[in-house]
């Protein structure tokens, strides 16, 4: 059994009638232990559908799902406050941006103590101790000194590496990382990334991350999930996602890679941007970026479908070789 | 905090010379003059006037006679009354005590009922108990102060009798001042009865003076939770699995209080005001009252006095905010 099993998640805001879908059907599971990683633009879904495991989809955004277990637990019809014992304990998450998450009015120890106090209890001289251990653990020079600092006195990467020592505090088996670094300079963020890397490793915890950064997920992840306006549209083994990409939009984010860029005189990107609240096209939600669309993409949206051992949303999923099957050429538009 | 300390003291000093200036000033800024004025409609023969002049001081230049009266208020000289000749301080000690009730009772009032409503509604954004509450701050805030005394007055205490009319206590009692804090003295004193006695004096009138400072508190601490519950931190603090009610008095109220207490503060000024006609429209025996009399009698010290006395008071108590605003936001506190 999966430790996480999420079965056609679909997130709605708006109006009854005219609803707009942040999250659309989305299906995956993770195992104990594993690393997922969910890619896709900006505007795709990866933060709304993580909060709604979470259980922090606030009214008026409503959520469905055929399944939502953790554990062989249903989320979805548990007491808020079963949910709440597991929300921060068993599921930990760290968000965006490190420079907002941290409360201005509490100390950093004060923030990951709560933590502990809520979920385990124990003395405050014992949370104290686990406080200390904690900050060690996620890299924090001199952490005595830093445990009654407030968080306007720390740099970004502190502020990342306490969040982190929050989310982990309760050692709980499945972290949600959400672009964890994308607020972060670019010589901090591998720290950060190999530190929840090695967290990962180190306890067994099944780790989702989440980033725009394609070839950041090909190192760390076990599995890739792509995400498109809400929709999966790809997913499979990190590995043979990246030898072999089975949808179109996943060979565009594959080929803007700058590694892959070799040999072009400038970056390849898509063009175009992902598709938001008002401007959904009726068929495939890529068919306006995507070089492979014809008259039935525009007209027709394709649901996920097995394709050589992954899922994959495209009514032409690729060869080996790149290229569209089933359609026969000349057919584009 | 030390320096944190010094600097908003430096801060006041020169609000301090300005307001001394201010109410020194005023008394030579009135189109007439005050001399003429007790005279009153006899008049006065010039050789009096002179004299009269020179007593008062009246005819030095103007900026020794500043002096002079700055040298009088640093060491709590301010005058005497034209009307019943005993210092202007000694008479403001006697009824400060009353208005420092009041207002107390009157933010109290404010706070507590102000801050939860701003609460509630923040939470229930949207819904009929926000737009119940707020419609509530809003009527309550466009209400002038004497209307809604009289209204509380018919009410209470000409319909329903629940309360008396004005004054601190019933004539039925003696209550000598100790403290001049009649809720404090009554409730020391051996006569039975005075305490409840004046605690349902101070009801309206806490009542009729607190509904602004209320309104507005409710209306700045809703904006405020608002503004702080859409922050990434209460997401945060959420995603702990706290309960809703922690994340909202501990992780949310503490942020949204930061404006909300600059606001208060703010409010003591407007108590100030509100409190002239509120001891005015309850005969509360407090410096409202008595500088509404010393106004209709023309006692020039005693206006001066007063409101220099009152101007100094709001000082010290924005002074008193800028401080628990250092303790409460780490951010202040901790900037050089
Ligand atoms: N509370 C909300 N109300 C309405 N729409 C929302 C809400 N939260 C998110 N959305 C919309 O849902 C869509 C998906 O947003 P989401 O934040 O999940 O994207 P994302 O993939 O995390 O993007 P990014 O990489 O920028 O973080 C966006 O179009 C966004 O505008
Ligand atoms: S269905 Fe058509 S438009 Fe959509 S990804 Fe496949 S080829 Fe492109
Ligand atoms: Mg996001």
């Amino acid at each position: 059994m999966a430790l996480l099993e999420v079965k056609n998640l679909t997130v709605e805001f708006g109006s009854e009638d005219r609803p707009f879908r942040a999250v659309d059907n989305v299906s995956y599971s993770v195992d104990r232990g594993e690393v997922l990683g969910i890619v896709g633009e900006s505007g795709s879904g990866k933060s709304v559908s993580s909060l709604a495991v979470m259980g922090l989809i606030d009214f008026p955004g409503r959520v469905t799902a055929d399944s939502l277990t953790f554990d062989g637990q249903d989320l979805l019809t548990m007491s808020p406050g079963k949910r709440r014992a597991i929300t921060g304990k068993d599921i930990g998450m760290i968000f965006q941006d490190p420079m907002s998450a941290l409360n201005p009015c509490f100390t950093v120890e004060a923030q990951i103590m709560e933590a502990l106090k809520v979920h385990e209890g124990g003395s405050k001289k014992e949370r104290r101790e686990r406080t200390l251990d904690l900050l060690n653990q996620v890299g924090i020079p001199d952490p005595k000194s830093r445990m009654t600092a407030y968080p306007h006195q720390l740099s970004g990467g502190m502020s990342q590496r306490i969040v982190i020592a929050m989310a982990i505090a309760c050692n709980p088996r499945l972290l949600i990382a959400d672009e964890p670094t994308t607020a972060l300079d670019v010589t901090i963020q591998a720290q950060i990334i190999d530190l929840l890397l090695k967290l990962q490793d180190d306890s067994d915890m099944a780790l989702i991350l989440i980033t725009h950064d394609l070839a950041l997920v090909s190192e760390a992840a076990d599995r890739i999930q792509v995400m498109y306006a809400g929709q999966l549209f790809e997913s499979g083994p990190a590995d043979s996602i990246f030898a072999a990409p089975r949808h179109p939009y996943t060979q565009a984010l594959l080929e803007a890679l700058p590694e892959r860029s070799e040999g072009h005189d400038r970056l390849r990107t898509i063009p175009g941007v992902v598709p938001g609240q008002y401007d959904r096209p009726a068929g495939c939600l890529l068919a306006p970026r995507c070089r492979y669309a014809n008259d039935r993409c525009v007209a027709e949206r394709p649901d996920v479908g097995a394709y050589n051992g992954r899922d994959v949303r495209c009514f032409y999923p690729l060869d080996d070789r790149g290229q569209p099957t089933g359609q026969t050429t000349g057919e584009t538009v | 905090m030390l320096g944190f300390l010094l600097r908003r003291l430096g801060d006041v000093i020169p609000t301090f010379f300005g307001v001394t200036i201010l109410v020194f000033l005023m008394i030579h800024l009135i189109p007439s003059d005050p001399i003429q004025m007790r005279a009153g409609e006899r008049s006065i023969d010039p050789e009096r006037y002179a004299e009269l002049q020179k007593e008062y001081g009246f005819d030095r230049p103007l900026v020794v006679q500043y002096f002079d009266y700055l040298g009088g208020v640093l060491q709590g000289d301010l005058g005497e009354s034209f009307v019943t000749k005993r210092p202007v301080i000694e008479e403001f000690a006697t009824l400060f005590p009353a208005t420092i009730e009041l207002s107390i009772a009157g933010i109290l009032f404010a706070v507590i009922i102000g801050l939860p409503l701003g609460v509630i509604a923040a939470i229930n954004r949207g819904k009929w108990l926000d737009h119940l509450t707020m419609s509530l701050s809003l009527t309550g805030y466009s209400m002038p102060i004497f209307w809604w005394a009289l209204l509380l007055i018919m009410f209470f205490s000409t319909t329903l009798g629940w309360t008396p009319v004005s004054g601190r206590l019933s004539i039925m009692y003696y209550i000598e001042p100790t403290t001049g804090f009649m809720l404090i003295d009554t409730l020391i004193s051996d006569e039975k009865g005075a305490f409840i006695s004046a605690l349902r004096h101070l009801i309206l009138p806490t009542i009729a003076l607190g509904t602004i400072p209320m309104a507005v508190i409710a209306r700045m601490t809703r904006s405020s939770m608002l503004e702080v519950l859409g922050e990434e931190y209460i997401r945060v603090a959420r995603a702990k699995g706290l309960a809703p009610m922690r994340v909202i008095m501990v992780h949310a109220l503490r942020n949204a209080l930061i404006p909300v207490i600059t606001v208060i503060g703010l409010q003591v000024g407007v108590l100030f005001a509100g409190a002239i006609l509120t001891e005015t429209i309850f005969s509360w025996p407090g410096i409202g009252k008595w500088i509404v009399e010393a106004l209709n009698r023309r006692d020039y010290p005693t206006i001066q006095g007063g409101i220099l006395m009152i101007a100094f008071v709001v000082m010290g108590v924005n002074l008193l905010v800028d401080l628990m605003y250092g303790v409460i936001n780490p951010r202040i506190r901790h900037k050089r």
